[in-house]
């Protein structure tokens, strides 16, 4: 720790950026505007959270621009074991949430193109040409991302992830520490399970001789504890969506799914989604649903279009349709009664080794089936995203399986979760409006 | 050069001498186990030039064409021959065939997939060495077989020798009067000969060496698989030949050969421990320093990156590989293929002026 760095940080973050975002939000949550271009008449008014939502998120960039040299700084795959490197101190940044940021704020063009003018191909995923990107350019509208002491790159969500973090390893020259969970094609085999746990074992020793402080172990159990609690808490949100109407669509819970990726194991995340959640019950015992007039659900499968997360949300509100739930979403929280805080190691085995991302294809189908069975829904979307292979393959079977066999109407749509230009307005729009006349809205 | 049997004869006759086939995925899996078992393993690497709507009405336009003409072969019925398929986890791509294949597709065949790790620690030998355990199982119960702890070693140390004699053909590639495509040819019969005769073929060809270099513009090729091979032609004609290989198909899979003398560790740590290959997570800077050395070895003026169309393992490593080469002095140049695709002339032209350049 570097005494000036830490100064730094306590008058930057701690007392001047706190106070100011808190001040910012009593003032959001005091005076709750809606967004002029809002469509108020088919959607409900966005959540009060998102006031605290917007909070969290900018504390957590804030944290990010001056903690170099205040505590060390690790960079994770949105799937990784986050929960040792946490109960080590380490800030923790998340490449793959930055991309998703910059998707929303639309300017993954101009920092992937950084990347593709170093010679990255544009058939490489959008996420790593953004963050590849920013690496290059220092272009972010966080303002600074802090260089890594460690990067740790967890295969659960794809192989991509790896080739990506040997490029950052090689460019920032630091550890990289390999979780290598193998794919569960049908179901994890003990040493699959054995594999990874050494692993995570081994990583604790990488990991501190980085941090230059010990593993407490109490302190590991204690941040499980807390990621186990946020995403149940995360679940039951989720589920809350069974509801007629439903009171959160999923493009509300993209977007405040943020802290479950990138805050786990911290206690903030814990109390943010207790109190989003008592918000949704609000929510519905005034029976306001994220659609006005709903008369349709639907699942989303895959990751988002993060740039046309408004576009999807209000064609579709427009036409009484309202995407209740999402594979995606799902994944921060079906694997939180895994998550077990006095067997630390092995239950982190368990879990990290069978998000979606991980399984096989039909376990893919199954996910979706009873999805539809519990969340009463009238078809699905599969966002076929040319960005992230390994939640795509298999789409076209599963979307015809789901017609033929469940009589269920699924839309393939094709897109890239952050890189617009694969994306095809008038095409979307088309498919869109041939399946929402097959739904019979 | 002597005749190398073509694919077909040789299933025949390992099969008609009660022998199984297996149907082989890209990249690595361990030859000695399945012979150990009776079974050929007989590889495939796309192949090129089938027709790939069987593969689009399962898979998306955005998954490279080696994966959609294998699911393509199968789907036409070029798979029937064989007794089972073996799908190596080398990507997210190979991993989505192998599950589609399990959920969805079933072909006649069992699949068995095999995961592969992706470092060369001490537990990703162990693990390898498990998932190879778990192959046996299966295997057994196919084939009624549990062949014993000498027998896979035997096979493995056959296999080893049979590896040592491809290494040999790189070595001395520049004095062997060989063609590009007479070469590749030669080296590449490793994916569907049975090792004792592909050491025979290549000990004889091997005995034709001279002290004397073949000419041409050496170059070092990379990349996934040389398809469509009239790439090879096309460097024959333009006066290049290929002294050093770092292709997945060739020159990353000259494994070294095992230390323990449990078959299964054994195996495992032959693959553990292969050439880098970034579908086996190994370092860029490793890969570079590989790269480099076998070139300065061989003798290369410049390196030709051959990769498939939409190939993630191939593609993230491209700039630093490059800039790394260039900082070296080694000049080099990518093409981007797909294999079902002649080479386009453009193309052609492309390599034309990366040879005159390093000429």
């Amino acid at each position: 720790m570097n005494i000036s760095a830490s100064l730094r940080y306590y008058w930057n973050v701690e007392i001047v950026g706190k106070n100011f975002l808190r001040w910012q939000r009593w003032r959001a949550e005091r005076n709750p505007r809606v967004p002029s271009k809002w469509r108020t008449d088919i959607l409900a008014p966005p959540l009060r959270i998102g006031a605290r939502t917007k909070e969290l998120i900018a504390m957590h960039y804030l944290e990010g621009r001056y903690v170099s040299g205040h505590r060390p700084v690790a960079w994770v795959t949105s799937g990784g074991p986050v929960e040792i490197l946490q109960a080590l101190g380490y800030y923790v940044l998340y490449p793959e949430n930055h991309g998703a940021l910059c998707g929303t704020r639309r300017v993954v063009v101009d920092i992937a193109s950084e990347a593709e003018n170093s010679g990255y191909s544009r058939d490489i995923c959008s996420y790593a040409r953004t963050d590849i990107g920013a690496m290059l350019s220092g272009k972010t509208p966080v303002g600074k991302l802090p260089k890594p002491d460690l990067l740790l790159a967890c295969t659960n969500i794809c192989q991509t992830v790896l080739y990506w973090y040997r490029v950052l390893a090689h460019h920032f020259d630091v550890p990289l520490v390999l979780i290598d969970t193998p794919f569960v094609y049908t179901e994890a085999s003990e040493h699959d399970i054995e594999y990874v746990k050494r692993q995570l074992e081994d990583s604790v020793e990488v990991a501190e001789r980085v941090a230059r402080r010990k593993l407490q172990y109490r302190k590991l159990k204690e941040v499980l504890k807390l990621s186990k609690d946020a995403a149940e808490l995360w679940l039951e949100i989720m589920w809350r969506g069974k509801n007629r109407p439903a009171p959160i669509s999923v493009f509300d819970q993209f977007i405040h799914m943020a802290p479950i990726v990138e805050m786990r194991g911290e206690r903030v995340t814990v109390d943010f989604y207790a109190a989003m959640l008592k918000e949704v019950d609000e929510r519905i015992a005034r029976g306001i649903g994220a659609v006005r007039n709903e008369r349709k659900r639907l699942l989303w499968d895959n990751l988002p279009i993060w740039y046309r997360l408004r576009y999807l949300a209000e064609y579709l509100g427009e036409r009484g349709i309202s995407v209740v739930a999402s594979t995606y979403t799902n994944a921060w929280g079906e694997l939180a009664p895994m998550m077990d805080p006095d067997r630390p190691f092995e239950s982190m085995a368990r879990t990290y080794i069978y998000p979606i991302l991980n399984r096989g294809t039909g376990s893919k189908l199954e996910t979706m089936r009873r999805m539809i069975e519990e969340y009463h829904l009238d078809g699905a979307i599969l966002h076929s995203d040319r960005s992230c292979k390994p939640y795509s393959i298999g789409q076209v079977d599963q979307r015809n399986r789901l017609i033929r066999e469940y009589g269920v109407p699924a839309l393939l749509l094709e897109a890239d979760h952050d890189d617009p230009r694969a994306y095809a307005e008038e095409q979307v729009a088309s498919r869109l409006a041939a399946f929402v006349e097959m739904l019979e809205v | 050069m002597p005749r190398i049997p073509r694919r077909t004869e040789v299933i025949s006759e390992f099969k008609s001498g009660g022998g199984k086939v297996a149907a082989v995925l890209p990249i690595h899996y361990s030859r000695g186990l399945l012979r150990s078992f009776g079974i050929l393993p007989v590889e495939v690497w796309g192949p090129p030039r089938v027709d790939v709507s069987y593969g689009g009405a399962h898979l998306q336009p955005y998954v490279c064409s080696i994966v959609h003409n294998a699911l393509s072969f199968l789907k036409t019925g070029g798979l029937d021959i064989v007794d089972f398929i073996l799908v190596p986890h080398a990507c997210d791509s190979l991993q989505g065939l192998g599950s589609i294949l399990l959920d969805f597709v079933r072909p006649k065949q069992p699949v068995f997939p095999l995961y592969l790790p992706r470092g060369t620690r001490g537990e990703d030998v162990d693990f390898l060495a498990e998932e190879f355990r778990s192959l046996y199982d299966s295997l057994s119960e196919l084939t009624g077989k549990r062949p014993s702890e000498e027998e896979m070693l035997e096979c493995i140390r056959r296999e080893e020798k049979a590896d040592s004699v491809l290494a040999e053909l790189h070595e001395r590639r520049s004095n062997l009067d060989l063609d590009n495509m007479e070469f590749y040819r030669l080296i590449r019969s490793r994916e569907f000969l049975p090792a004792e005769v592909f050491m025979e073929i290549a000990s004889k060809v091997l005995e034709t060496a001279t002290d004397r270099e073949r000419g041409g513009i050496p170059i070092l090729l990379s990349g996934i698989v040389p398809e469509p091979m009239d790439v090879l032609n096309v460097l024959d004609g333009l006066g290049a030949i290929v002294v050093a290989d770092d292709m997945a198909c060739c020159g990353r899979r000259l494994y070294p050969a095992g230390l323990g003398e449990d078959p299964f560790v054994r195996a495992a740590e032959r693959i553990v421990h292969a050439p880098p290959d970034p579908t086996l997570g190994s370092p860029i800077g490793e890969r570079l320093e590989h790269i480099l050395s076998l070139a300065e070895k061989r003798g290369a003026r410049g390196v030709i990156f051959y990769d498939v169309k939409f190939c993630e393992p191939e593609l993230f490593d491209l700039p630093n590989l490059r800039k790394g080469l260039k900082d070296a002095g080694l000049p080099s140049v990518t093409v981007e293929v797909d294999i079902n695709d002649d080479l386009p002339h453009q193309t052609i032209t492309r390599i034309g002026a990366f040879l005159e350049v390093i000429e």
